[in-house]
């Protein structure tokens, strides 16, 4: 017996809810597996048959944190920075995007342009070193910084904001600013970047996961606990000796709730953000 | 001569002031780093002590550094393992994601997405976790499946693809969402066009999503390549690199090199030497691509 | 001046360092109450609460002092190196390794002691001593040291009628531990052997056997009979079938001090503080013997870590710092309750000789163990560290791990082909043969 063209669609269909309710459940198994170990007694986290549940939930792990480690220095540094970084970038992206986008006659653009996407070949991994020589000499080491300003001027973002301005802000919009005596920097802030909304929520949501989970940068410059960000505290009390498990459950859960929170609230935004400044070429 | 030209600067002016920022920090943090690496790739500097000309001796034992040819080659074996798996899974969510008749598709989108939000110390911890040789979930699972346990980390032949897995569970969201955007940008006219003429499904997708998503492909592939040759946080906090040396990848040994052993010269010039070929098989693929689409 | 050699010189100028500090000076007139200030101290684990518990006693002759101890390891290696080139987020006084000492003397970034120091130079054994110093300059003061015996649980030997008494050499230990496997259905291992990580089992066996990486003169002599024997002795525990593969030091590890997967555990003195830290309640259950010799009749003593206080150039109250320095690490009291306390064996030699070392430890059976840590403590050879201990280490560690699990090189050829690696790597010439290596040693 032959199905029919629509009980063929519909089975297909099924296929794919359950293929996708199964990667769903397996990619939130970590998640489950971090939540839950966050609440369990030291013992549970290595015991077995493994604590599927625990019982009872212990709230005293979060407490552990906050009396032991410096967890809300940590989470200030760590937003002032995620934030500084993502600010700074911003300003600085959408402005040289914007002008990109909208000086066509000014002398050496193109070339200029150019440059912008040639440095975008530049590993950070080369100038790793050098940088880190840089800000010794700037007294930089140890401060916010560090961390906010040398990832700042990001190529990737110029190009995108550019790419994003060219389409959606309109000539016309900005002589008729420009006719109502604007400054060019006015035509900027109030005419250009309303309409960037969404790119930049999209580019804000990368760059700001980049900063917030940066690792390996915090480790470099943050030299000393009343600096350190939440990533390094959770990598400095996981390589300890006397590892408490059950602390760093706790702190990594701290970590990751804003995040993931952010990401919730904002997903429509991030996804057509993306969309719209999909890879063109 | 020069006069207009002054005079079309002049009136541009505010052009220069909007990028001036880029320039400069890019001098302080890109181009002199550039140029100071170059010149560290020819001494012997430890950031401490003088530093001593060596000319081209870094170069000459970077040849013979057999831990260097590891790193790059478990570099390349990670990457084949979670690069092919990692696109296909992220084609296919992405395609389903993309499908009108799909309900549910936030959840779905955010369950996948998730991973990359996630800080990626606190990733690798819980897969440390998950990974334990005696009190590990995987293997208390598969121990309840007559199978293991397996060594996960602590073997020289599993610890790849150990990173591996934790590899694909983090980057499937990110190349899902930027392929959903490619999706999303093609016209909905091909399909229908596509569908006037009689094709099927699977004949759409042949003829024209895979070539219009190119680009797409062109863009996480460079993405991916770049990632796994530089790629630190995973290693670092999961592996340290071992057992032995058997998941240290480029990125580690370069951060090791530079920042454990403090040998500041050889470690720039060896992160200058991969840089040159990483560009090199960075330009192959677009070249690659264009021809392609010629 | 041409462009590319302004572009030097700006690149250079960056990069020169201001010369290493003064030494330091403190008059003798200095009364303990005139020291002040807030000392911050970088530690690990064990030592670290030891390092907290002198504070109190510490603060009675010293009361301007405050002491804080900062208790992570982590990557201290990297923390450390990185806060000297940055100049900033250096501690005051800082623990190390004694063997990654050398690798911080040279870079001028740590304190001049040698004109406060110097008056203890014969109060430690001159092995220890000697890491201590860099060009006549001293820049460290020795901690403990780490003599190496076999930790034992009582309880499996007993419960399976194993007399580990008649141990005396490694191939005793390797039958008994064939005896322990079989009679406990290979439920039990006779020792823990993490193939991913056998630098420290490495270190003690050649150490044992009397062989070296360096030779004085800083050349690669790791290709010897000596280090042949330490081989041999990791191929034949590997293949015997008698060794767990947990990595040390991991969370597996410390759980095996409670249960009943490892037996035996040959480390260094410190190593009774881990388990009475780890594993309070297991006590009286353990036992310590003496390390099994290569040859009956051979020594049975090595030694593993052990470590020292360094204070960076960075601390601007040095005279509290070497105030506590001095307390913590030159007098016999504090350096007895920091070996009652937390089982570190002090460098200090006039302590050996005190009554405590004969009193039996309730925690091994009442065992006198800290007078078996004690026994031919002078006949371990002096290792020659050189400044790229550390790096030269994890390549032994990474060609080791390669090797057990290929399991292709023979012994004789993994030693030559680590000679040549470290030889290429370290940018080191290779020693000449053993002969000649005694006759030509000028240090």
């Amino acid at each position: 017996m032959r199905l029919s063209h629509s009980t063929q669609q519909q089975l297909l269909r099924i296929a794919a809810y359950v293929f996708l309710a199964v990667m769903a459940v397996l990619f939130m198994f970590p998640f489950y597996w971090l939540f839950v170990s966050a609440f369990k007694a030291k013992d549970q986290i290595f015991s077995l048959p493994p604590v599927l549940w625990p019982d009872p939930w212990r709230f005293s792990n979060f407490a552990a944190v906050f009396e032991k480690t410096h967890i809300v220095q940590a989470f200030i540094n760590s937003v002032v920075i995620a934030c500084g970084h993502c600010t700074l970038a911003l300003f600085l992206c959408s402005l040289a995007g914007f002008a990109f986008a909208k000086y066509p006659h000014a002398p050496g653009r193109d070339k200029l342009f150019a440059f912008v996407l040639a440095t975008m070949m530049i590993p950070g991994a080369v100038t790793l070193i050098p940088v880190f020589v840089v800000l010794c000499k700037l007294h930089a080491i140890n401060t916010y910084w560090a961390m906010i300003v040398p990832g700042a001027a990001s190529a990737f973002g110029i190009f995108w904001m550019r790419q994003y301005t060219m389409e959606n802000v309109h000539n016309d919009l900005l002589d008729a600013a420009r006719i109502d005596g604007c400054s060019e920097f006015r035509i900027y802030w109030s005419v250009v970047l309303p309409v960037l909304k969404p790119a930049m929520a999209a580019l804000g949501i990368i760059l700001l996961i980049g900063s917030w989970n940066n690792l390996m940068w915090a480790f470099i410059v943050l030299r000393t606990t009343d600096m350190y960000t939440l990533p390094l505290v959770i990598y400095l009390l996981n390589g300890e000796n006397r590892t408490p498990f059950e602390m760093i459950m706790a702190a990594s859960v701290l970590a990751t709730l804003p995040l993931v929170i952010a990401f919730l609230f904002f997903q429509r935004q991030f996804i057509a953000g993306i969309t719209a400044g999909a890879i063109k070429g | 001569m020069n006069d207009p030209l002054l005079k079309r600067i002049w009136r541009h002016r505010h052009f220069y002031a909007f990028i001036s920022p880029f320039f400069v920090l890019f001098a302080v943090f890109g181009l002199y780093p550039l140029l100071f690496s170059l010149y560290l790739s020819f001494v012997q500097w430890d950031g401490l002590t003088p530093m001593q000309w060596v000319g081209l001796s870094n170069f000459r034992n970077m040849i013979h550094d057999e831990i260097f040819f590891t790193s790059l080659w478990n570099t390349l074996i990670i990457g084949l393992m979670y690069i092919p798996p990692m696109f296909i899974g992220a084609f296919l969510f992405a395609v389903l994601l993309n499908s009108s008749w799909l309900k549910l598709r936030g959840l779905f989108r955010a369950a996948l997405f998730l991973p990359v939000v996630t800080p990626m110390v606190v990733v690798a911890i819980v897969f440390t976790l998950l990974y334990g040789q005696e009190a590990g979930f995987l293997n208390w699972l598969a121990g309840k499946l007559g199978m293991g346990p397996f060594p996960w980390l602590v073997s020289e032949n599993w610890s790849k693809p150990s990173v591996s897995v934790l590899l694909v569970w983090r980057w499937t969201g990110y190349n899902m969402v930027l392929m959903l955007a490619g999706l999303q940008g093609i016209s909905t006219e091909y399909y229908e066009a596509a569908r006037i003429d009689g094709a099927n499904a699977l004949q759409r997708m042949w003829y024209i999503t895979l070539p219009l998503m190119r680009p797409v492909f062109v863009f996480c592939s460079i993405m991916s390549l770049i990632g796994t040759v530089y790629m630190f946080d995973e290693v670092f906090v999961l592996t340290q690199g071992g057992p032995g040396s058997s998941s240290t990848n480029f990125g580690l040994y370069l951060f090791n090199t530079s920042f454990t052993d403090f040998r500041f010269g050889y470690a720039s010039c060896i992160a200058y030497t991969v840089a040159f070929f990483v560009f090199m098989a960075s330009l192959l693929i677009l070249r690659i691509r264009r021809s392609g689409t010629e | 001046m041409s462009r590319c050699s302004v572009i030097a010189a700006l690149v250079i100028g960056l990069a020169v360092e201001a010369c290493a500090g003064e030494p330091l000076l403190i008059p003798a007139t200095l009364q303990p109450s005139e020291y002040r200030g807030d000392i911050q101290i970088w530690s690990w684990n064990i030592a670290a609460a030891s390092l907290e518990k002198l504070i109190p006693p510490f603060q009675q002759r010293y009361p301007n002092v405050h002491v804080r101890i900062d208790m992570n390891a982590t990557n201290l290696q990297s923390r450390f190196l990185l806060s000297l080139a940055a100049r900033v987020g250096a501690p005051d006084i800082s623990q190390l390794q004694v063997r990654e000492a050398p690798r911080y003397s040279v870079t001028g970034k740590l304190t001049d002691l040698t004109e406060v120091a110097k008056k203890y130079e014969k109060a430690f054994a001159p092995s220890f001593w000697e890491s201590c110093v860099y060009e006549g300059r001293i820049y460290a003061l020795p901690w403990d040291i780490g003599p190496c015996a076999v930790f034992y649980k009582q309880g499996i030997f007993e419960q399976y009628g194993i007399d580990v008494g008649k141990i005396e050499t490694w191939d005793d230990y390797i039958a008994v531990g064939k005896e322990l496997v079989a009679k406990s259905d290979g439920r039990t291992k006779m020792l823990c052997v993490p193939t991913g990580n056998m630098a420290d089992l490495f270190e003690i066996f050649l150490q044992q056997s009397g062989g070296q990486i360096f030779d004085v003169a800083g050349r690669i002599a790791i290709n010897s009979p000596e280090t042949l024997e330490t081989l041999n002795l990791l191929k034949k525990l590997l293949e015997s079938g008698i060794s767990g593969n947990i990595m040390p030091f991991s969370f597996e590890y410390f759980a095996s001090f409670k249960s009943d997967t490892i037996a035996t555990y040959p480390m260094a003195a410190w190593f009774g503080g881990l388990i009475r830290d780890y594993a309070p309640d297991t006590g009286g259950n353990w036992g310590v013997f003496r390390l099994p010799a290569y040859h009956p009749g051979g020594l049975r003593t090595s030694n593993l870590g052990g470590s020292v206080l360094v204070m960076p150039d960075q601390c601007t109250q040095k005279e509290a710092a070497w105030a506590y320095m001095e307390y913590a690490m030159c007098t016999p009291e504090a350096q007895l309750a920091q070996y009652r306390d937390f089982d570190l064996f002090p460098a200090l030699l006039s302590t050996h000789q005190d009554p405590f070392f004969d009193e039996p430890v309730p925690f091994f059976g009442n065992q006198r163990v800290r007078r078996l840590f004690s026994l031919d403590i002078d006949e371990i050879s002096v290792m020659y560290r050189t400044t790229d201990w550390m790096e030269a280490m994890r390549y032994v560690q990474q060609a080791l791990s390669k090797w057990a699990d290929k399991k292709q090189e023979t012994p004789a050829q993994l030693m030559r082909s680590l000679e040549e690696k470290l030889s290429r790597r370290l940018n080191r010439p290779i020693a000449p043969s053993t002969e000649k290596r005694a006759e030509g040693a000028v240090p």
